[in-house]
């Protein structure tokens, strides 16, 4: 509650002294336990800012997509640390200037919520660092070491199981910040690289484009997870990826505005003890 | 008796360097297995993560990738940057249920003729063991049946 | 509709012995889209290719397969064919089914059915190919040569006789490089500044070149043919135009005591100066930093002494813009700092000294004009120490490389202190001889065998001084134990490393470098003068450590590159180059950090008013290679290759 006064208070102040000309947060959902999005652009909306453990989503994509940055103005969002470091993507891949994000920052234990030090994304940098030394334990945790442990065979039946559920709605790539091209390489029928039909294997190869494309990108805001209406554990795939390349090429993802894309970067050094 | 199975491999390769060798182990008349089709790509850095994706969809058992070796790139550095990329999908392959020994990668170059015919021996003789890849047809042949209502 | 004609080469018996080529024809015929399928024993004869293009006339064909032997062999001889048949070349595809078939397979039956996958995932390929044309570059016939060396003059003086334009820039005051300061030279004694000398003079007076000196390359844009070269001259303060050289500014200068950088410290040069007595342009500059008149606005003592007025005190540095075609960068070496080696003593003993000062004080031009003495009292040393590698091939201190000239010049120092004196004691310090070279061996031999320097295997541990003596302690790795030899004079072969700015004038060429700073090779062994960016060449030392006749044999072939670059007033270049949809790409420069050869450029998209709406991806045809590796990391499939794009390869392994 105080964390959300004082947020309030700060959101009002820097409409007021015109440092930003609008800011992204939370407003109640539905339900209890969902939050909406909020775009603050008066006083008055500023009153109607929610900041507890409930506000999971990552706000950051809606910058990108809703053009909200184009007039070069300067807009205050809400992020977790995820979301920060989705924000250091996003400024690396040029699709949006740091300078122009004024970062309210906050995490919470159990039910509190506590706000971060800091305004501007470099303000973070320790934080980052920090996490990515000491990565918290996620809640799916148990079943990526379940998977990890089953044979060939069995992961396979069990991604199967998993991906025929899904209806391609798309819903995982509209909800992740990461995903903003305008077109994805699935929307390509020149040639069809990924069947567009709902059989399973279409579904299997979007899910693997899609986790690809996410690699040493991918924050683990989990966005996708909450976004699919199926429950398809997307986030742990991502989960996968993003060790490997912390423990390949020691990227994690989103330290800082200016890190080198994974994969579009190289060292002459890189492991290759599979290559035969 | 049953006759053995003939698996089908699928190899993508640069021209420089792997499609040059495998020209050489033809020059040299070395012998090997006929399991293995080519498809001939300017550099390693050509080669998609969704060509094999396409591979498997063919049916193919195994994928084989190769290219000039790290420091010997035709164009300097997509090999660099195809290794990078090979690494996380690999991973991500494994991850998801594909065996990591239907899908390999190596470096031949052009003068390695005959590293190219033992490799395709070799490569043949493991995914003959490993079997034909059923659980990937079954996915397949029910794209292939009408989508039902 | 696609017409296809399939052309199955039998190869004699090469291909029909292992492939049923009359069967293969024969299914070929029955593959959708394939109009024409034919067999013939030698399609790449006379006969066979007129059969090829006939069918092509005969059927209107839109594409051909020709099933044979490997691309690498003729796949220039059909696609020829085919435009003379009226068919655009690049739809023709090859079919490898020899090298990569019938040679490797004792199986007829399997033979031949791969034999058929390949034709019939070709024969899909070539479906989709479009027609291409050769990419057709203009060049602007003008050479920019950077540095002037031995290799930049020897590149400037090889096109400019050709007949063709070229702009020298140097960025000193005078032509010449490190050659200028030698004495004499390996492995003929031969004077440096003699057969240096007529060069310079040669490169200022040819009316193809453009000699800038005391300039400097401020901005490289462009590409292969089409560079845009702007070049900053830095003010000199004396009129070029009417300067005629005759010194007398310099007599009257009363800064008497720099230190001249041309004799490495060992002389003094005057505030304004020519770096030597011989140099190109022999036109002095002022040395601003120490100059009275800028530092406290009186003494203009060497205008006054100037009898033509040509020197001004208000002059600025100027811009020149130039249009360039090709680009050779010459910009030499440096030699290490041996401060870093404190057992050697450098910097702290004053006859402790480095190769190029022994230069200077051998040369008959120099300080001591060519006499041999010791920089702390000017006495003729009687014993000298020479330490070979002090800073090569030692990864933990200096670099891990051999610099390739030290063992030479060495051998030569001792030559050149035994000529000039007789009863003097040469001891060497070295690890290996390493002279390998016409007359190289010969040489040293003749250090050893005929000017009796005494080689000692090892390296040295400790200088120190001793009785006014200098005493230098190492190991004789021959005899297996230590050894001190006295010296009254030391002199180190220091490592040859790039020039301290190598790294940052290499990105505003845009080229690439190693991890020293020496340029890098579009490949080390097949293009080892070109960069990897086309157009740029490379020459001399800046590349890797090179003595003289290496650096001279580089420039030429640089000269030969550029040449056959301007043999032709267009450029045609192979089609295969990534285009980019500018309607899907999402700006995220990926490509732009993936690309090797920094073709792909960001463009702006602005709509009617001239607003900016977004920034997209733009390839170069003039620097793409074609290499595909945008194409692959593209997420929103934006990028495509040309000759192997995402359509030709689907179908390929869609036909398979
Ligand atoms: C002590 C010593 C003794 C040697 N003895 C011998 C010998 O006996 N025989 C032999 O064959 N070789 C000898 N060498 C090697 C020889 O000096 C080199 O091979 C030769 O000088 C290389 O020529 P270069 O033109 O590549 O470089 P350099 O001579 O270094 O010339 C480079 C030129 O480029 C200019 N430049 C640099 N950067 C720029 C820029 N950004 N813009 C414009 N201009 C620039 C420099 O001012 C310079 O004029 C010796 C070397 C040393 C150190
Ligand atoms: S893939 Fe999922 S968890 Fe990862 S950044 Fe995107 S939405 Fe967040
Ligand atoms: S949100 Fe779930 S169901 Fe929808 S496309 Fe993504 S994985 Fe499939
Ligand atoms: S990688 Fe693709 S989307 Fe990104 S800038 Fe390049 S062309 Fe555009
Ligand atoms: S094809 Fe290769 S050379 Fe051409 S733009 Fe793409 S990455 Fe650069």
């Amino acid at each position: 509650m105080i964390t959300q006064e004082k947020y309030r208070t700060t959101v009002k102040e820097l409409l007021s002294n015109g440092t930003i000309k609008m800011a992204i947060g939370y407003k109640p959902g539905s339900t209890p336990d969902r939050r909406r999005p909020l775009f603050i652009r008066t006083l008055e909306e500023a009153d109607q800012l929610v900041l507890d453990s409930t506000c999971m989503t990552n706000l950051s994509g809606y910058l990108v997509t809703e053009g909200l940055l184009s007039d070069e103005k300067r807009v205050g969002i809400f992020l977790r640390p995820e979301g920060i470091r989705s924000i250091n993507i996003l400024a690396a891949e040029y699709q949006l200037n740091v300078d122009q994000i004024i970062i309210f920052g906050f995490d919470s234990t159990g039910r509190e919520v506590r706000p971060l030090q800091g305004r501007n994304a470099e303000d973070f940098t320790a934080l980052l660092s920090e996490i990515k030394e000491n990565p918290p334990v996620i809640h799916k945790e148990p079943l990526l070491e379940r998977i990890e442990k089953m044979n060939a065979k069995e992961r396979f039946d069990f991604w199967q199981e998993e991906f025929s559920r899904c209806l391609k709605c798309y819903a995982c790539r509209q909800a992740c910040p990461m995903c903003y091209c305008r077109r994805c390489i699935v929307d390509s029928n020149q040639p069809q690289w990924v069947n567009t039909s709902s059989h399973t294997l279409g579904n299997f190869e979007w899910n693997i484009v899609r986790a690809f494309h996410l690699s040493g990108r991918c924050v683990q805001c989990g966005n996708c997870d909450r976004g699919c209406p199926v429950n398809i554990p997307l986030r742990l795939i991502n989960q996968r990826m993003a060790k490997e390349v912390i423990d390949g090429f020691d990227h994690f993802a989103g330290l800082s505005s200016t890190q080198e894309p994974v994969l579009a970067s190289f060292k002459k050094d890189d492991t290759e003890t599979f290559i035969l | 008796m049953s006759e053995p199975f003939e698996p089908k491999i699928v190899a993508f390769v640069c021209t420089y360097c792997t499609y040059a060798g495998a020209d050489l182990a033809g020059t040299s008349r070395l012998k090997y297995a006929p399991n293995v089709r080519i498809v001939r790509l300017p550099c390693t850095g050509r080669i998609s993560p969704m060509f094999i994706l396409k591979a498997l969809q063919k049916g193919a058992d195994g994928v084989l990738v190769s290219g000039c070796h790290p420091g010997d790139c035709h164009f300097t550095h997509g090999n660099y940057h195809a290794r990078r990329r090979w690494m996380v999908f690999r991973a991500l392959l494994d991850f998801t249920g594909i065996p990591p020994e239907r899908v390999m990668f190596s470096w031949i170059s052009a003068a390695e003729g005959s590293k190219f015919a033992d490799l395709i021996n070799s490569v043949t003789e493991d995914i003959r063991k490993l079997g034909p890849f059923d659980q990937y047809q079954e996915l397949i042949k029910e794209t292939e049946s009408p989508a039902t209502l | 509709m696609a017409k296809i004609g399939v052309f199955i080469c039998h190869c004699g018996e090469n291909i029909a012995a292992k492939v049923d080529c009359t069967k293969l024809a024969a299914a070929m015929g029955e593959h959708p889209g394939v109009a024409v399928s034919v067999e013939y024993k030698y399609f790449c004869s006379d006969p066979g290719q007129e059969s090829v293009k006939k069918a092509i006339r005969d059927n209107n064909l839109s594409g051909i397969v020709i099933a044979a032997c490997s691309p690498r062999m003729h796949e220039a001889t059909f696609r020829k064919a085919c435009a003379e048949a009226g068919l655009n070349p690049y739809l023709c595809e090859i079919a490898n089914i020899r090298e990569q078939c019938s040679w490797v397979h004792t199986d007829k039956d399997m033979a031949t059915a791969k034999a058929a996958d390949i034709v019939r995932s070709m024969v899909e390929k070539v479906k989709r190919n479009n027609i291409l044309q050769p990419i057709e570059v203009p060049v602007t016939r003008r050479a920019l040569v950077i540095g002037g060396g031995i290799a930049g003059l020897q590149a400037a003086l090889d096109i400019a006789n050709a007949g063709q334009e070229v702009v020298l820039v140097e960025r000193e005051p005078s032509l010449g490089g490190h050659m200028a300061q030698l004495s004499e030279t390996f492995p003929t004694l031969d004077c440096s500044q003699c057969i240096m000398t007529p060069r310079m003079v040669e490169t200022a007076q040819h009316p193809n070149i453009r000699l800038l000196t005391y300039a400097e390359i401020e901005s490289v844009d462009g590409y292969i043919g089409n560079f845009k070269v702007r070049v900053r001259m830095k003010a000199r303060y004396v009129d070029m135009n009417t300067c005629t050289g005759c010194g007398d500014c310099s007599t009257k200068c009363p800064v008497k005591k720099i230190s001249s950088e041309f004799d490495c410290g060992l002389g003094k040069r005057t505030a304004i100066y020519t770096p030597f007595a011989q140099s190109v342009p022999n036109m002095p500059v002022i040395d601003k930093a120490n100059c009275i008149y800028f530092k406290n606005g009186k003494c203009k003592m060497c205008q006054k002494s100037c009898q033509i007025n040509a020197i001004n005190f208000d002059m600025q540095d100027e811009f020149i813009d130039l249009e360039i075609g090709a680009i050779v960068v010459a910009t030499g070496f440096q030699i290490q700092n041996t401060a870093l080696y404190g057992e050697y003593g450098y910097g702290k003993f004053p006859d402790v000294i480095t190769g190029l000062q022994f230069e200077r004080l051998a040369s008959a031009s120099g300080p001591t004009a060519g006499k041999i003495l010791r920089p702390s009292d000017g006495k003729e040393p009687e014993t000298v120490v020479f330490i070979q590698c002090a800073g090569s091939r030692d990864p933990s201190k200096g670099v891990r490389y051999c610099s390739k000239i030290c063992c030479m010049y060495t051998a030569k120092h001792a030559m050149l202190y035994a000529h000039k004196m007789h009863d003097g004691k040469a001891n060497i310090f070295y690890m290996d001889i390493r002279a390998a070279g016409k007359g190289y061996d010969e040489f040293t031999r003749r250090a050893i065998e005929e000017d009796e320097a005494s080689y000692i295997r090892g390296r040295v541990s400790k200088l120190w001084l001793e009785n006014g003596k200098m005493m230098v302690r190492g190991v004789d790795t021959l005899l297996g134990k230590p050894v001190t030899v006295v010296a009254d004079m030391v002199v180190l072969a220091t490592a040859m490393v790039p020039q301290p700015n190598a790294k940052e004038f290499a990105k505003t060429i845009g080229i690439a470098y190693d991890e020293y700073g020496f340029y890098n090779e579009a490949h080390l062994k097949l293009r080892p003068v070109e960069s990897s960016t086309a157009g740029v060449f490379l020459a001399g030392a800046c590349q890797s450590p090179k003595d003289i006749p290496d650096s001279i044999s580089q420039a030429s072939a640089t000269a030969s590159k550029v040449l056959a670059l301007f043999s032709k007033e267009k450029l045609e270049r192979e089609p295969v180059i990534a285009i980019n949809n500018e309607a899907t790409c999402a700006g995220c420069w990926g490509c732009v950090l993936a690309c090797p050869y920094n073709a792909i450029e960001k463009k702006d998209i602005r709509d009617r008013s001239g607003k900016l709406i977004k920034q997209v991806a733009y390839v170069n045809p003039g620097l793409c290679q074609g290499c595909g590796t945008c194409v692959t990391f593209c997420r929103s499939n934006s990028l495509d290759l040309a000759g192997f794009t995402e359509k030709q390869i689907f179908a390929e392994v869609m036909g398979l």
